[in-house]
């Protein structure tokens, strides 16, 4: 017995060695991306959740502050604007998606059905909100939504019966949904044109010899060939939506009135990282960042389940050699 | 060789193990994180109160800016410098003071008080920083800033002639964390050219001021005079009173007007009185369903609030002293049409036979924690504290004195608009000083909006504030 008890770590090196050989390759490659995976998503949603639970703020500074439990949570749950908050959220994230998706969509559709050179430039066009600076196009909004005398949009609107008007203390929820749904509707465009380009001819030829009329075609071939584009948008738009918050920073700052169009993820800055009088709170702030955390975890399994992700990630049932 | 030869040779050259690639991606990490840029320097090199070899104390100095025409926060710092030095000569001959002054963050004071926050916690924050009294409250905690009253009462000659009220403002549970830089009223302006058309006379426009001062003109007589103008178009619908569009001070005057409190004296709590609370809205309210202001006033453009007021287009209009300063530096209104056409006053009290009004918001300069040299820093303070140097800033941004002695210079006495709004400060009001100050405005502020939309209703806004205080502040609030 007592010679063979060596035996075994030896073949445990064994077997180590044996499958370092055989992956070591692989870890190699994905290490790097492995290692910004961990540093940039895991750490901060860990130190998300730790700050949460401290009473950590600028009146503590970065060495005082102390671990309070859920406190922050319960302030959250019996604040005052938190529904009006939750619905306001949910109120953009739909519209703006609805927006995003239909405007792409329709962009896409138009633009792949003229002449290629002007459905190009159309859609270099629609690209401009995404590739303008944030602040510089934000704050080209807010000129343009000033109040009277002032706002090109009372310009343009005027001559046709609109009433001239501050459309950002008004209609301020029109405001931000055109802001944010111009950029979001580029990304759609893109998307969805490329998902459109790469449909084979042969079947819009033979739907035409068939007779079929443009929104047969559309209806028919176009839209359920691009379905997993469509649903990739949606739920790419959708977490995209429910962290976003600049353009209404930029624009309303979450006003006029109570609240009107802070958002779950603005709120959460407000606190945390903006504050009239200097005092931010990091604890408060981490806590609404960490549910909003948990929130996109939810939504993003649910339409990963419902949208069957794993279907669009599988083999595909046809091989083509 | 053929090519195919070559390309192999070349191949096994470039051919390298996995341990040279794991040795080798190991050396570029640690060579990266190595390769440290010079930021653990603050800017200009200089380490904040640090000393050179020749003797020279280099001091930094943070103000808001360029926030014209308030420049002189920063140059009368510069200005000091000089006759710190005279001084310092009959001391030590070898020592000499040197002063980096810049504005920063461009005048938003959100990104400013950011911006110091980081530094003080990256030891990076200059000598001394200029901030509202407020803002020390939330720097005290972590010790962002030090408390002067050894200070003070070593140099107590220098700081005599500071007008007494302005201290209170600058004491946290009492220590004294701050030097008045500056002072203001908030006074209501009006306009004399609009008020014959409501067929008031000469008299009457100009004895305004003194008709409110005596408690005889209170705020229901503004709002109904307001009214009278905008059913007569003398004004269009919802210019007749122009509270402030934007979060700020001015907006709890009219909490005050109502016996409201901010700030209990003995326990540094913080106070909230529902029934002055309820009042205050209801002025709002009142405004804007009588048409007096409009709905969508407050979250307006503070640039179109004043292009709307110096266009002669509004009736009543609340702002600060400084802002006379601001209509003829920055929107190009000569002041003598401005006195010519625009009156100002104290708020008018909430009731006549009440106390008129207004609220003063000091801005001041701290010492920071880390200055190598907090009392140079500090006597760099008491030589920018001069009748002389805050004269100048006073009157070339319309600013009230913060020196008894400042109704005699010379340069004072010149100007017609601070001798005239002078006596405000006897009836100032001030913000409380205490760290969670901004959540308690962030929810009176977010409702007050609510009232004023026609959201909420005063007595809802109320209710609901008050809950929200309660939830966010709990034992760190009193409810009278």
């Amino acid at each position: 017995m007592a010679a063979r008890a060596p035996v075994v770590p030896a073949r445990r090196e064994n077997i180590a060695a044996a499958w370092w050989r055989t992956n070591a390759t692989a870890l190699l490659f994905m290490g790097p991306a492995a290692v910004l995976v961990v540093l940039f998503f895991f750490v901060p949603v860990v130190i998300t959740l730790g700050l949460s639970v401290t009473d950590a703020a600028t009146s503590t500074g970065l060495s005082n502050w102390k671990w309070i439990g859920l406190d922050n949570y319960d302030q959250i749950f019996r604040g005052s604007f938190t529904m009006l908050i939750i619905r306001n959220t949910l109120f953009y994230v739909v519209v703006t998606l609805a927006f995003n998706v239909l405007v792409g969509l329709g962009v896409a559709l138009l633009s792949t059905h003229v002449e290629a050179k002007a459905g190009g430039f159309f859609r270099a066009v629609w690209l401009l909100p995404r590739i303008s600076p944030s602040a510089v196009y934000a704050i080209m909004w807010v000129w343009a939504a000033a109040g009277p005398p002032f706002g090109i949009m009372n310009d343009v609107l005027s001559p046709v019966g609109v009433t001239p008007r501050d459309w950002l203390n008004t209609d301020p929820w029109v405001i931000v949904i055109l802001v944010n749904g111009f950029v979001g509707a580029s990304l759609g465009m893109l998307v969805f044109t490329s998902a459109i380009n790469s449909i084979p001819e042969d079947l819009f030829r033979a739907a035409r010899v068939d007779g079929a009329s443009a929104w047969q075609i559309v209806r028919r071939i176009t839209l359920p060939l691009i379905r997993w584009p469509v649903l990739f948008v949606l739920v790419y738009q959708t977490m995209s939506l429910m962290a976003s918050y600049e353009y209404i920073l930029l624009t309303t700052n979450g006003g006029p009135g109570l609240y009107t169009t802070e958002v779950w993820s603005l709120w959460a800055f407000h606190t945390a990282l903006s504050n009239y009088y200097g005092n931010l709170e990091f604890g408060l702030g981490a806590a609404m960042a960490a549910g909003l955390v948990v929130i996109g975890l939810v939504v993003s399994f649910t339409m990963l389940r419902l949208f069957r992700f794993d279907e669009l990630v599988g083999d595909p049932r046809v091989e083509i050699t | 060789m053929s090519n195919s030869g070559d390309r192999r040779v070349k191949r096994e050259a470039l051919r390298i193990s996995r341990r040279q690639f794991l040795v080798g991606t190991g050396a570029l990490v640690a060579a990266a994180a190595c390769s440290t840029a010079p930021g653990g320097q603050p800017q200009g090199g200089t380490t904040p109160g640090g000393t050179t070899p020749g003797g020279t104390v280099k001091l930094t100095a943070w103000t808001i800016g360029p926030d014209a025409p308030s420049f002189y926060r920063k140059d009368n710092l510069v200005s000091a410098v000089a006759t710190l030095n005279k001084e310092l000569e009959k001391e030590n001959p070898k020592t000499t003071v040197e002063l980096d002054a810049t504005f920063e963050s461009g005048g938003q004071w959100g990104d400013y008080l950011q911006k110091f926050q980081l530094a003080a916690e990256a030891k990076q924050a200059p000598d001394i920083v200029l901030a509202g009294h407020e803002n020390f409250a939330p720097w005290v905690g972590p010790g962002y800033v030090i408390a002067l009253d050894d200070l003070l009462k070593k140099h107590e000659s220098k700081f005599k002639d500071v007008i007494p009220t302005l201290w209170d403002a600058m004491k946290l549970k009492g220590k004294t964390y701050a030097i008045p830089q500056d002072t203001e009223a908030r006074p209501m302006y009006y306009r004399k050219d609009l008020l014959p058309k409501l067929g008031w006379s000469k008299e009457k426009i100009d004895g305004l001021a003194d008709a409110v001062q005596k408690g005889e003109f209170a705020m229901p007589d503004l709002l109904a005079t307001a009214k009278e103008a905008v059913d007569k178009g003398v004004v269009e619908a919802g210019k007749g009173w122009y509270p402030r569009p934007t979060k700020g001070h001015d907006h709890y005057m009219f909490y005050y007007m109502h016996g409201g409190e901010m700030q209990d004296k003995a326990s540094g709590k913080l106070v909230i009185v529902p029934a002055a609370l309820e009042k205050y809205y209801g002025i709002y309210s009142n405004a804007v369903q009588t048409n007096v202001t409009s709905k969508t006033h407050i979250g307006s453009d503070f640039k179109i609030w004043h292009q709307t007021v110096t266009a002669g287009k509004v009736l009543f209009y609340n702002a600060g002293t400084w802002t006379w300063k601001e209509w003829s530096s920055v929107y190009k209104i000569p002041e003598t049409e401005l006195f010519e056409k625009v009156g100002y006053t104290l708020i008018p009290a909430a009731q006549k036979g009440g106390k008129p009004t207004t609220l003063s918001h000091p801005l001041a300069y701290m010492v920071t924690a880390n200055s190598k040299a907090p009392e140079l820093a500090f006597r760099l303070l008491a030589h920018a504290t001069t009748p002389e140097l805050n004269s100048r800033h006073s009157v070339e941004s319309a600013h009230l004195a913060i020196l008894k002695t400042q109704q005699d210079d010379a340069t004072y006495k010149k100007d017609k608009f601070l001798l005239a709004t002078g006596y405000m400060s006897d009836f100032s009001t001030f913000i409380p000083n205490h760290p969670k100050y901004g959540a308690y405005d962030e929810v009176l502020f977010r409702f007050l909006s609510g009232v004023a939309t026609g959201q909420l209703t005063p007595k809802a806004a109320t209710d609901q504030a008050v809950a929200e205080l309660k939830n966010q502040l709990r034992d760190e609030l009193i409810t009278k």
